[in-house]
């Protein structure tokens, strides 16, 4: 290529990676109130995106994955944050920062699954912006995926893309994009449920069933919904529960495999419960529930490495991160036990 | 391309106020640097993970290239031109000179807010302490052993 050309061509590329740095032009709504942000999700539905911490949501639209035609900060929104730990539930609002869950005394004591996922999400740069309900509501990720359009151009479109194709399975009818959050399986371990509002209603769902198990739409929440709290019924008696991740850099990583552990036991200290639930193993967190007395370890562990999908999409081998995530779930259920306590 | 109005910001920085008449999808650090010309914030990875671009928004570090600037219009944002009174460093500057925390210095603001927080936080934090609060922010020169002797060392002034 002529030397002319060729820093034209240099400088067109830097002009697109720069482009690509930044945000793709929205108009940006700011409600002062919860009706006001159920009222603005009801007239503009999918073309709004709402932003709580910005965490999550800035970079998928650096990235081009969406660009809405609005975005919606409800971070102000003060009635949708806190924590309220009452005599037979505890209620987290969806905007209550993932430091202060990590921080909290009574979060540590009672439910300690969920101290330390939300401890564990990223560093404190992180944590003090990105929030519990934007955390439970991440999409799901693929190497293949969550790319800039430099990247994607060159790839053919797959089912999250709107294509047909998967391109970390090949000849797979289905997308296997994986769900990493942190805080939706050590919630799903305490049974916890969610509220979601809309104008003019309000209904609560187990969490499991916030999740489609179809990676192409994960997320079985409608364009028109508003994720506000997260309730967790208080376990009574003695229990212990735990979260365990791996990823390759301790202070900022999705998981690349996790397990969340709740155990409860007899005044005999017989197992009672045993709820394991595997994350980053598939499309949507996954439940495996045994009541003693065949609670066996061994057994809970294979069952989660049967469960766990292990596909080369993210950072490490599928094959390893199948093998992970069973390493996990012993680790984490040993560690509810080891910390089994008196409840409320 | 969509179209998109322009807006007028007022920004409380470094106990002064800024207006500013900028787009809605401009992050933080864009506005900090392209229009205040606060340049000490820099920008690195663009995408929350190296921490270069750390600024406090109300006493708390955050990441300004995740932050909409129109987001944090009414709160006190404080980047590492702040810090100093005039020509007189914070003693957390002055600790990262005299430990040699400082190679080639596009993590020391980042590094520098980070470890300040702590500080007002927790006014004597352990190593532990400390390497985990800076955790979030990437240095590729000193190896962090400079830095957490730094922080150490008010660490210990605190005691």
């Amino acid at each position: 290529m002529p030397e002319k050309a060729l820093s034209r061509h240099r400088e067109k590329q830097n002009n697109n990676l720069e482009e690509h740095m930044r945000l793709p032009p929205f108009q940006y709504l700011e409600p002062t109130n919860a009706e006001e942000a159920l009222s603005i999700i009801s007239s503009h539905k999918e073309t709004v995106k709402i932003m709580a911490g910005g965490t999550d949501l800035v970079n998928r639209m650096k990235l081009r994955l969406i660009e809405p035609a609005f975005v919606m900060n409800i971070g102000k929104l003060r009635n949708l944050d806190g924590i309220d730990i009452g005599d037979t539930e505890t209620v987290i609002g969806a905007n209550t920062r993932l430091r202060e869950v990590a921080g909290a005394p009574l979060v540590k004591k009672r439910f300690r699954a969920i101290a330390e996922a939300a401890f564990q999400v990223a560093s404190s740069a992180i944590t003090n912006m990105a929030t519990v309900g934007g955390n439970i509501l991440q999409n799901t990720r693929c190497l293949y995926y969550d790319q800039s359009g430099l990247v994607l151009n060159g790839l053919e479109r797959c089912h999250k893309r709107g294509g047909n194709v998967c391109l970390a399975v090949k000849g797979s009818a289905r997308c296997f994009s994986v769900y990493q959050g942190d805080m939706a399986p050590a919630f799903i371990a305490f049974d916890a449920r969610c509220v979601l509002e809309k104008k003019g209603s309000t209904r609560t769902v187990s969490l499991p069933e916030l999740f489609t198990g179809n990676g192409a739409a994960p997320l079985a929440i409608g364009a028109d919904e508003l994720l506000t709290k997260i309730i967790i019924p208080n376990p009574e008696g003695l229990y212990g529960s735990a979260y365990r991740k791996l990823r390759l850099r301790g202070s900022t990583d999705y998981p690349l495999a996790s397990a969340a552990a709740f155990v409860s036991v007899a005044k005999d200290r017989k197992v009672t419960l045993c709820r394991l639930v595997i994350g980053a193993a598939g499309t949507a967190p996954k439940v495996i529930d045994r009541a003693s007395p065949d609670a066996d370890l061994e057994v809970i562990a294979q069952k989660a490495y049967e469960l766990a999908e292990g596909v080369d999409n993210l950072l490490l081998p599928g094959a390893y991160r199948k093998k992970m995530v069973s390493v996990l779930a012993r680790r984490a259920i040993k560690a509810a036990m080891d910390g089994i306590k008196e409840g409320v | 391309m969509k179209e998109m109005k322009k807006t007028a910001l007022t920004l409380n920085v470094n106990r002064e106020t800024y207006d500013v008449v900028s787009y809605p999808n401009r992050t933080l650090l864009e506005v900090l640097r392209d229009d205040l010309h606060l340049t000490g914030t820099k920008e690195g990875c663009g995408e929350g993970v190296c921490g270069s671009c750390t600024v406090l928004v109300n006493g708390m570090p955050v990441r300004s290239c995740l932050t909409l600037a129109v987001a944090v219009q009414g709160k006190e944002i404080t980047t590492i031109e702040g810090l100093s009174a005039g020509e007189k460093l914070h003693p957390v500057q002055e600790a990262f000179v005299n430990h040699h925390a400082i190679q080639c210095g596009f993590c020391s603001p980042g590094m520098i807010l980070t470890s300040y927080a702590l500080l007002a936080e927790n006014p004597s934090p352990t190593e532990k302490e400390i390497r985990r609060a800076i955790s979030g922010n990437v240095c590729r020169c000193t190896g962090y052993a400079k830095i957490v002797e730094a922080v150490k060392s008010l660490a210990e002034k605190g005691r």
